[in-house]
């Protein structure tokens, strides 16, 4: 028998067992929306804009409904911030009270601010930018961003002034990572439009100047922190300044495994672009060797191991509707500097207008699921496609960066009552569409989504906001789920988030990594507690860190099925 | 079918001759320059060749023969020019095809009467297609159909009622191009009932079938279906189509006229007889 048919051979009866396993644990996998029960229904509100062009501005402003999740009292249980975006609307902090009960107590802690006449809230951000164990929290804006200092007592103090964040952007994206590894946590902001007032516009042109390759955006904008509760803008010098595009979302991670964070941008009207990470202050950009270009519009960059191949890959969202034939792009990782994009044999191309999406391992069997939120705008019976079409897409010698020629929506739907779409992992090499069984078909407009586990029973549930409209809290009541263990970790040398810690742990003969981060995904972050799920395996073989400041630390003593808290340099905390 | 041979028929015969020798061209004015352009071509002189290819259309403007020998190698140089890279489309750049664009741009502008040149300059537009984005197609097929209306207007031949008609095939339900489609194929399948068979007619048995689907009148789509498998029994796309219903249609039928795509325009079996 030659190689070539064992390995033929070996594939043809593997992929049935991996069907069959994955059949068998596809029925578990089940969720319960408890937001108004948990009392965290938050009703989000795009904002409104005065004037001719207001209709057209709240359209191209309509993400903005994000959530961030963070333990930011220190008492083991993740809370919940949920962002509004009209003026005078506030933000809500829910503290978790255990038993997936919830307190909101956003006057108390002073964080509901954010909405004026000059500035629109987008999303937020968790991070312990001072290291002194104490969540803080960016509320990032079309606008200038609000750092919020927390001050350990339940309330929370605005420093932005002295922060240095006093650049103007339209930001619509945040993420913290150590891109230096000096043991704080920098900050990346990913700008939509060109940094112009919406608020107060002088000029009307502000719109993509393409719908496929526009550069007329906000780029990025970058702050190195430096250690002493102030931020710089390190944009040009990290070599991120030629980027001009319509960032929407922002994804960091390892991507070739050399210890440093490298970034992914999603962008919207064109293509997306990668940088990896040079290792003294600066980034290359590799984006035509990597991934090359695309025209795609680019929702989400969310960053996991989907094949557990020891590599990260990116799920970005983009466009599948009734004209705008765009597949998501699942990119998977060459292991060389290059990805493939491979959403189509995995079966993740349609999530229809994608938006925010989340890996979680929600059967506990050792493979990433992925949750994608998506729909633009649910309305009235007429559709504003062929509206759009007509009026500006196929009139010949528009200007589509003016305001006024865009066609007001009013009550007309866009692309709206989309079902989300849950994509349950079999095995590393495709996913199948479950979210009826599960729950979690619903057709709201999202955008959106953070997965923890607000219970601490080791299944994750999910948290998903909506453009508009009341926010959704799944509660996992998933049954017969594999075993599970978390890790909560705090850093020392490194920045004490630990984010961009890598864990690989070995169970049941599969090897899994998380990498912990800060804000990946669009308009929700995860908790950055490390969730794994073992399956069926009775014992954990092995548990090894590399945390950013370079130690390689090896685990002894995890406990399964519970949360094992982990300090750098110092094991596992009892 | 050479002009100097059509003075040999009968005067009855002439118009068609003219028609013929006008539309296909098989030899005539640019010939030596078309020749030129295949030989730089068979080498990859791509440049070369299309600077030879554009010198016959200048030469006969209305030539369909020398205007697709030219879009074809336009698109054979824009994939050569772009590596192939695993999970990337290969499809050339939209740079790529702005010159063959821009060309009939000018052509048409010098042959204002010139139908076939029309019809070329929108069939540029959908070769540019599946290097466009989403929207970029949009416009692109949009402006297509602004050329084929004018070729028809200025004489509404089978290709070019066939090339309006199936390009509406490919548009969203949502923007009601659908009686468009059945419109023009109808008057292309009447056309091709007055001529001799030629493979290419099953194309429209194929489109008007399609469109019928697309409108919701599935009776007819059958029926136009059914006789085109009388007339071309090993057409598979027509036993494709007959072998299903209902969703499994539309899905296929999605598949085949997805946009993103890249839609054959090579006109060559038009020149072909059964």
């Amino acid at each position: 028998m030659s190689g070539r048919f064992k390995s033929a051979l070996a594939i043809l009866v593997a992929v049935p067992l991996v069907v069959l396993a994955a059949s068998t644990v596809t029925s578990k996998i089940r969720f319960e929306e408890v937001g108004e029960a948990a009392g965290v229904r938050a009703q989000h509100h795009t904002h409104r804009f005065d004037g001719p062009h207001g209709d057209v501005l709240r359209m191209f402003t309509s993400g903005g409904a994000s959530v961030a999740i963070g333990d930011y009292d220190g008492d083991g249980l993740d809370d919940l911030f949920v962002t509004d975006s009209d003026a005078g609307k506030t933000n809500h902090l829910f503290h978790n009270d255990g038993n997936l009960k919830f307190t909101e107590v956003t006057e108390k802690a002073r964080v509901g601010g954010g909405n004026d006449a000059h500035n629109i809230v987008s999303d937020a951000l968790w991070f312990d930018y001072d290291n002194d164990g104490r969540e803080d929290l960016l509320v990032a804006r079309f606008g200038k961003p609000i750092l919020y200092h927390n001050e350990g007592n339940g309330k929370f103090k605005d420093v932005s002034a002295t922060a240095g964040f006093n650049k103007f952007g339209n930001t619509i994206a945040v993420i913290a990572f150590d891109y230096d590894n000096d043991g704080y946590l920098d900050v990346m902001l990913g700008n939509y439009f060109k940094p112009e007032s919406l608020t107060d516009l002088k000029d009307p042109h502000v719109l993509p100047n393409d719908l496929d390759n526009a550069v007329n955006g906000g780029g990025v904008t970058l702050w190195h922190n430096n250690h002493n509760g102030t931020f710089t803008d390190v944009t040009e010098k990290a070599g991120f300044g030629k980027h001009t595009g319509w960032t929407l979302d922002l994804g960091h991670g390892d991507f070739n495994n050399d210890g440093l964070q490298d970034v992914y941008l999603a962008c919207d009207y064109g293509t997306d672009r990668i940088f990896f990470n040079n290792g003294d202050g600066t980034f290359r950009e590799a984006t035509e060797k990597a991934i090359g270009f695309d025209t795609k519009k680019g929702m989400n960059a969310e960053i996991a191991d989907y094949d557990n191949d020891g590599w990260l890959d990116i799920f970005v969202t983009n466009i599948y509707d009734e004209y705008m034939k765009e597949c998501n792009m699942l990119w998977h990782n060459n292991h060389d500097g290059t990805f493939t994009d491979v959403s189509r044999e995995t079966g993740t191309c349609q999530a229809l207008w994608g938006w925010g999406a989340k890996f979680g391992d929600f059967d506990n069997d050792g493979w990433q699921d992925l949750f994608v939120t998506n729909g633009l705008r649910s309305a009235g019976k007429q559709n504003y496609i062929p509206v759009l079409l007509n009026n500006v897409i196929t009139k010949p010698g528009i200007d589509f960066t003016d305001v006024n020629v865009w066609p007001n929506i009013g009550d007309m739907t866009w692309s709206g009552y989309q079902k989300k779409k849950l994509f349950h992992n079999l095995g590393g090499q495709a996913f199948k569409e479950i979210s009826a069984e599960a729950g979690v078909d619903n057709n709201l407009d999202g955008r959106g989504v953070a997965i923890a586990d607000f219970d601490n029973d080791g299944k994750l549930d999910m948290y998903q906001t909506n453009a508009d409209q009341p926010s959704l809290l799944y509660h996992s009541v998933s049954e017969g789920v594999g075993n599970w263990v978390q890790f909560s970790l705090t850093g020392t040398k490194s920045n004490r988030d630990a984010i961009g810690a890598r864990i690989t742990l070995t169970a049941g003969g599969l090897t899994q990594i998380r990498e912990i981060d800060g804000g990946n995904g669009y308009a929700g972050q995860s908790s950055k507690r490390a969730h794994f799920g073992i399956g069926q395996a009775a014992k954990i073989d092995s548990v090894e860190i590399h945390w950013p400041s370079g130690l390689q630390e090896k685990i002894s003593g995890v406990a399964m099925n519970k949360i094992n808290r982990i300090v750098e340099g110092k094991g596992i905390q009892h | 079918m050479t002009r100097r041979r059509c003075f040999r028929f009968t005067v009855r015969l002439l118009p068609l001759c003219i028609v013929l020798a006008s539309s296909l061209s098989a030899a005539g004015l640019g010939d030596d320059d078309f020749d030129k352009a295949e030989k730089e071509l068979a080498s990859k002189q791509y440049d070369t060749a299309l600077g030879y290819f554009e010198s016959s259309l200048n030469a006969d403007p209305d030539s369909l023969r020398n205007s697709s020998e030219y879009r074809m190698a336009t698109l054979q140089r824009a994939l050569a020019l772009q590596p192939v890279v695993r999970g990337q489309p290969h499809e050339g750049k939209p740079v790529d095809f702005d010159r063959e664009i821009a060309f009939f741009g000018k052509l048409t502008d010098a042959h204002p009467k010139s139908a076939n040149a029309f019809l070329a300059y929108g069939f540029s537009y959908v070769d540019k297609i599946p290097a466009a984005g989403t929207i970029g197609q949009v416009i692109l097929a949009n402006t297509a159909l602004g050329f084929f209306t004018k070729s028809i207007e200025l004489k509404p031949t089978w290709i070019a009622l066939y090339t309006r008609g199936n390009s509406y095939l490919y548009w969203p339900r949502i923007f009601g191009h659908g009686p468009d489609a059945v419109a023009d194929l109808e008057r292309a399948y009447a056309i091709q009932k007055t001529e001799t068979r030629k493979s290419v007619h099953v194309r429209v048995f194929i489109a008007l079938g399609d469109a019928y689907w697309k409108t919701d009148v599935p009776d007819k789509a059958r029926a136009i279906w059914r006789e085109g498998l009388k007339q071309f029994p090993d057409s598979q796309p027509l036993k494709d189509r007959m072998a299903k219903d209902g969703d499994a249609l539309n899905d296929y039928l999605d598949t085949v006229l997805d946009p993103n795509k890249r839609v054959d325009t090579d006109l060559r079996e038009l020149w072909r007889t059964e």
